[in-house]
């Protein structure tokens, strides 16, 4: 993928974010112009980058929200909740294309009537507000929407096919292919679009009859060669897809029905004589058709056709007669008609169906894919930049001359500018005179710009342009046997700006030979770019996030080769005796450390992220459920800037989305039962993070109903979570804490209990997985705060080293409570398990070597004392029997990977000073 | 490339493409009998198309290239 | 080297003028808006300007009245480039300062064309 490609993936992605949270502040404040400018901006700024590329379902959807935004932000429409709807569904589709174009770096056209649908309900929403109020206006914008009228009824007979094509026709039916109807109404500007219809239609494979016209009656003088007003119509064999496919950058102006019913074509035409003669032949077929004697009235028709006259009507209903004598043979019936059709002149088909919409068909069919994108656009020639300009140089050259023209026929208004706006003009012209070697001119450039200058005026300069225009215009003439693309002097100011638009926009699109030719070498343009971006545009700078982790590795793995340089100094005095080089050594080192130090700081800065990451994503989450749910929920979010690593804020997303989930759900009541209970109608739902010393908090508080300790504890016993001791004894806090007990949530709590409790097991381990605390306080009827607490970083983890079976094992500390040496004959057994008393309380005791399944007894010291480590464990201080302590260290923690990510009970492993792995314990999994 | 306009008769060539229309439409204005060749004819901008559909001059030399003369008879027709 | 200041919020559209402007041998800069732009052009030369309409904080409109209100750079022309095509904004354009005004996507072979143009380097 190209550079310019991922910087408007990345880009957009950033827009489309932006465009959902004004969209969330306006619901808040629908008046602020502020923001509905803003939102106006991204939305224009996100379809111009769009339209760089070759992705026209995008930048058609975005056209039309820019439209809508358009009108809204100068006052005709008004902000609605279901414009805002409409805006976030079609935000939403533009995300999806994003994605299709991030993974297979194209788009495919199956996307195409989404689009359209998507981009014509918007463009309803620009004409519903209208209606009523300007109905001219209403006819305009129905007329620039483009939209055909699709309800208009399609009848394949009121086309007046000609008779082959309707035989043409009827034959492909009834020998199985499909034949489709299509009527394509160009855009009128189409042509400044870089489109040619014409060359589009002539891409329709397999047609069979075309009628092209045009609605332009203007006199000829009158006429403007650029306005489009052509409509072709299409019958075509060709397969709908393929249709779809070619028609893919202009659906909405195009309408396809499939001709399903091949009666339908069956249409005699020609003169009507004036005396039937045929009612002896019409006698005998019937006869014969009675008898089923297909062959003989064949016979009896071919010779009948023969002796008349091929202009007759009835001629034209005998050679249909004949093809369907040859295509549906059996349909005695319908032969009938037609023989009866020749007394009358006018058939009545049996049974006659109405044509089925592609619509219909496309939505049972909609899985079908098609290959292949072909651009049905002229590739331009491109010409040389040799002496002689081409046309598309002269047309640029025009452009460039007549704007100057416009901007000095602007009045002279004595604004600070207007000696600026001289100065530029006349420079543009010297730019032109020099490139195109008009050397007179340019000689009495500067004295007319002086002379401009002098008289603050334009006049001087105008002057000078009517004077030598001639030498560019006849430079056009000379080379242009063609029109008069130039105009004459005295136009007014907007043919001037006709005129200069044409050659420009003739040419604005075309924008695969863009991309196509930036893809070349992609990397080296981007690279020229970034240094020569060097005092960059924007203050900020992305940068992948490999390459971050990469140089937090590489700090990582500095810090550890610094810490082997105590290791070296001790060597170099004890070892080689040479305590100067020890001094040495250390006085580096601590140079070392300092500076290493300042790095991770600096890299784990890099790292932080503002929790608003997560944040962002709550209104429209809560606008959603809440609407689904039918309740009113004010959101507050608190603390947005607070900062955590990427990791831990990573970390946090789906656990918050859980909860806060579970807070609209069954936290929060409907508007009716909060009135009952006397609470106002509307909830709040407040989502706070704040930052205590180097952990950040995140409260997620809502006044709903909160949870019942009693409906709580009776649902944990009947689970089995807690026996009947407990369920007596257990204070109302220990109560609302079970919601986070494994196996507490099930389908039925959802539905019974409809408190907390959903999937908060889940969530709590997610949380102590990055070493974080979840804590839940709640009051019946007032509400429910939900907290959790999380480390700033992950990054250095402070871990003691103890000693058991001959290894050593790391410990975070933060699990670590104290450390003990337990007497040996202060172990008692209860039920098989041992255990011990501290400080008046029983502590159970767990050897290490027992939890890594490590038959070996533990060893107690001298005195027959163990090493116990005193670890909390959900709210539970709990002895691992080890045997011994060492020092703590703080080590770069790398979880494992691959089959030794399994190992739950390790949280990682870390490198050693002197080189060698410190496994790292994860207690709460081990034990 | 385009159109190459003699006395009373146009020689479209190969390809005419959109920038030519606007000349056309003067030239047949000027020259109400101008005629159109287009036997070298490959392909015509819809644009014009559009102003041989509204001007509708004689044609003097129908296009040699089969599809596009198909296409224009129907354009033609009426 | 012709040193050219492309102005427009949206980085991908300023990454797409710059490939085309430096694959020419231009030196470009870039600025996100207005005033930073104004910034920049105070402090360096520049021989042409490409600016977008539609910028937070300051538009290319404002943009173009200031470089044209200052005595040092009030002479560098500008290229106007914007998605509207509305004839009102190319009036407010010319008005303002600019020399050109180009509908967005801009070709590379105009782009290119257009600034040799102005610069006086040819066609």
């Amino acid at each position: 993928m190209n550079a310019l490609l991922e910087q408007f993936l990345s880009e957009s992605r950033d827009f489309l974010q932006g465009i959902g949270e004004k969209l969330m502040q306006l619901e808040d404040e629908p008046d602020n112009t502020e923001f509905m400018v803003e939102l106006f901006r991204f939305v224009h700024t996100l379809k111009g980058n769009s339209g760089l590329f070759d992705f026209p379902e995008m930048t058609r959807v975005l056209h039309a929200s820019e439209d809508l935004m358009d009108s809204v932000r100068n006052g005709r429409v008004n902000y609605s909740q279901t414009l805002a709807d409409q805006l976030l569904e079609a935000m939403d589709f533009v995300s999806v294309l994003i994605d299709e174009i991030e993974g297979t770096g194209e788009l495919s056209n199956q996307y195409t009537n989404t689009s359209a649908a998507l981009a014509k309900a918007l463009r309803a929403l620009i004409i519903d507000t209208n209606l009523g109020s300007d109905s001219e206006a209403v006819a305009i914008l129905l007329e620039s929407s483009g939209a055909l009228e699709e309800s208009v009824e399609f009848n394949v007979s009121e086309l007046e096919l000609p008779e082959a094509t309707a035989m043409q026709s009827y034959r492909d039916l009834k020998i199985g292919n499909s034949v489709i109807w299509l009527m394509y109404t160009p855009d009128p500007e189409c042509f400044f679009k870089g489109e040619d219809p014409f060359f589009l239609v002539r891409q329709i494979p397999e047609v069979i009859w075309s009628s092209i016209t045009t609605s332009n009656n203007a006199p000829l003088a009158e006429m403007d060669a650029y306005d489009c007003k052509l409509t072709f119509q299409v019958i075509t064999s060709a397969d709908i897809s393929e249709l779809h496919e070619l028609f893919r950058y202009v659906p909405e102006e195009v309408r396809f029905e499939i001709i399903t019913q091949a009666n339908d074509l069956i249409s005699p035409m020609g003169e009507h004589n004036n005396e039937p003669v045929y009612d002896d032949f019409i006698e005998q077929a019937q006869t014969l058709l009675a008898k089923n004697n297909t062959e003989g009235l064949r016979q009896l028709t071919s010779t009948m056709l023969e002796l008349s006259s091929p202009a007759l009507w009835c001629s034209s209903a005998l050679r249909w007669l004949l093809l369907i004598l040859e295509l549906d043979e059996t349909n005695g019936a319908l032969h009938s008609a037609l023989l009866e059709s020749l007394h009358t002149f006018s058939l009545t088909i049996p049974i006659i169906e109405s044509v089925v919409s592609d619509e219909k068909l496309l939505a049972e069919n909609d899985t079908v894919h098609v290959e292949t994108v072909t651009n049905a656009k002229i590739d331009e020639p491109t010409e040389s930049n040799s002496v002689h300009l081409s046309k598309e140089e002269q047309a640029r050259v025009n452009a460039i001359i007549h704007s100057q023209k416009e901007i000095l026929n602007l009045p002279n208004t004595n604004n600070a500018w207007l000696v600026g706006r001289l100065k530029a003009v006349a420079l543009t012209l010297k730019g032109c005179c020099q490139a195109l070697h008009k050397n007179e001119a340019l000689e009495n450039l500067d004295e007319a710009l002086n002379d401009a200058l002098a008289q603050s005026s334009s006049e001087p300069l105008l002057v000078w342009l009517e004077t030598y225009s001639k030498d560019f215009e006849s430079l056009v003439e000379e080379t242009v046997e063609t029109a008069e693309i130039t105009t004459p002097a005295q136009i007014t100011n907007d043919e001037v700006i006709q005129e200069t638009q044409k050659p420009i926009a003739l040419k604005a699109t075309e924008s695969e030979a863009n991309t196509e030719k930036l893809d070349a070498s992609p990397e080296i343009k981007f690279n020229r770019r970034s240094e020569d971006a060097s005092a960059a545009a924007s203050k900020t700078l992305k940068v992948d996030q490999e390459k971050i982790d990469r140089l937090m590795n590489l700090i990582g793995e500095m810090v550890v080769a610094k810490n082997a340089l105590p290791y070296l100094a001790n060597r170099a005095e004890t070892v080689f005796g040479v305590r100067e080089l020890s001094r040495e050594i250390k006085a580096q080192y601590a140079v070392i450390n300092r500076v290493a130090e300042e790095m991770q700081d600096t890299i784990m800065q890099v790292r932080m992220m503002p929790v608003s990451f997560i944040f962002q994503r709550f209104p429209r989450m809560v606008r959603d459920i809440s609407r689904k749910l039918g309740k009113e929920v004010h959101l507050v979010l608190e603390g947005e800037t607070t900062e955590a690593d990427k990791n831990i804020i990573e970390a946090l997303a789906d656990p918050l989305i859980h909860i806060v989930r579970n807070s609209l759900d069954h936290g929060l009541e409907s508007p009716e039962v909060r009135a009952a209970a006397g609470k106002p109608a509307e909830g709040k739902l407040l989502i706070r993070a704040s930052q205590e010393s180097d952990r950040v908090l995140i409260e997620i508080i809502d006044d709903g109903k909160g949870i019942d300790p009693d409906v709580i504890k009776n649902k944990a016993y009947e689970k089995g979570l807690i026996d009947e001791t407990t369920l007596e004894r257990i204070s109302d806090q220990d109560a609302v804490n079970l919601v986070f007990a494994a196996g507490f949530s099930t389908a039925d709590v959802i539905s019974d209990l409809s408190g907390r409790g959903v999937g908060m097991d889940v969530v709590r381990s997610a949380v102590e997985k990055v070493n974080g605390t979840v804590g839940i306080e709640s009051q019946t009827g007032k509400g429910t705060r939900l907290f959790l607490s999380l480390p700033l970083s992950m990054a250095v983890t402070n871990v003691m080293i103890i000693e058991s079976n001959k290894q050593i094992f790391g410990v975070p500390m933060d699990m670590v409570v104290e450390t003990v040496r337990v007497p040996f004959n202060q172990i008692r057994n209860i039920k098989q398990k041992q255990t011990t008393v501290l400080r008046g309380r029983i502590v159970p005791l767990l050897s290490l070597n027992d939890l890594l399944a490590q038959n070996v007894e533990q060893v107690a010291n001298e005195d027959k004392e163990f090493a116990t480590l005193i670890v909390r464990v959900h709210g539970e201080n709990v002895g691992i029997l080890v045997d011994d302590f060492r020092e703590t260290v703080d080590i770069i923690l790398k979880p494992m990977v691959g089959i030794l990510g399994g190992l739950s009970g390790y949280s990682g492993a870390a490198l050693l000073g002197d080189g060698s792995v410190l496994m790292v314990l994860n207690p709460r999994e081990l034990i | 490339m385009g159109i190459e306009y003699k006395k009373a008769l146009a020689i479209f060539s190969e390809n005419v493409s959109v920038e030519d229309a606007e000349g056309l439409l003067d030239w047949l204005v000027k020259n109400p009998k101008g005629k159109i060749n287009l036997a070298a004819c490959t392909h015509i901008h819809a644009a014009n198309l559009q102003v041989l559909m509204v001007v509708k001059p004689t044609i003097a030399a129908e296009s040699k290239d089969e599809n596009l003369q198909k296409w224009l008879n129907w354009a033609l027709a009426n | 080297m012709k040193n050219i200041l492309v102005i427009d919020d949206a980085a991908t559209v300023r990454m797409y003028h710059c490939n085309i402007l430096i694959e020419a041998g231009y030196h470009t800069e870039e600025a996100i808006n207005g005033i930073e732009a104004l910034e920049k052009a105070l402090t360096t030369h520049f021989d042409l300007y490409i600016v977008d309409i539609n910028m937070p904080k300051m538009d290319g409109y404002g943009f173009l009245k200031e470089v044209r209100s200052q005595k040092d750079i009030n002479q560098v022309p500008a290229i106007m480039v914007s998605t509207e095509s509305a004839s009102n904004d190319q009036v407010l354009a010319y008005s303002a300062g600019a020399n050109l005004y180009l509908v967005k996507p801009v070709r590379p072979n105009d782009l290119l064309s257009y600034t040799r143009l102005l610069l006086g380097e040819g066609a």
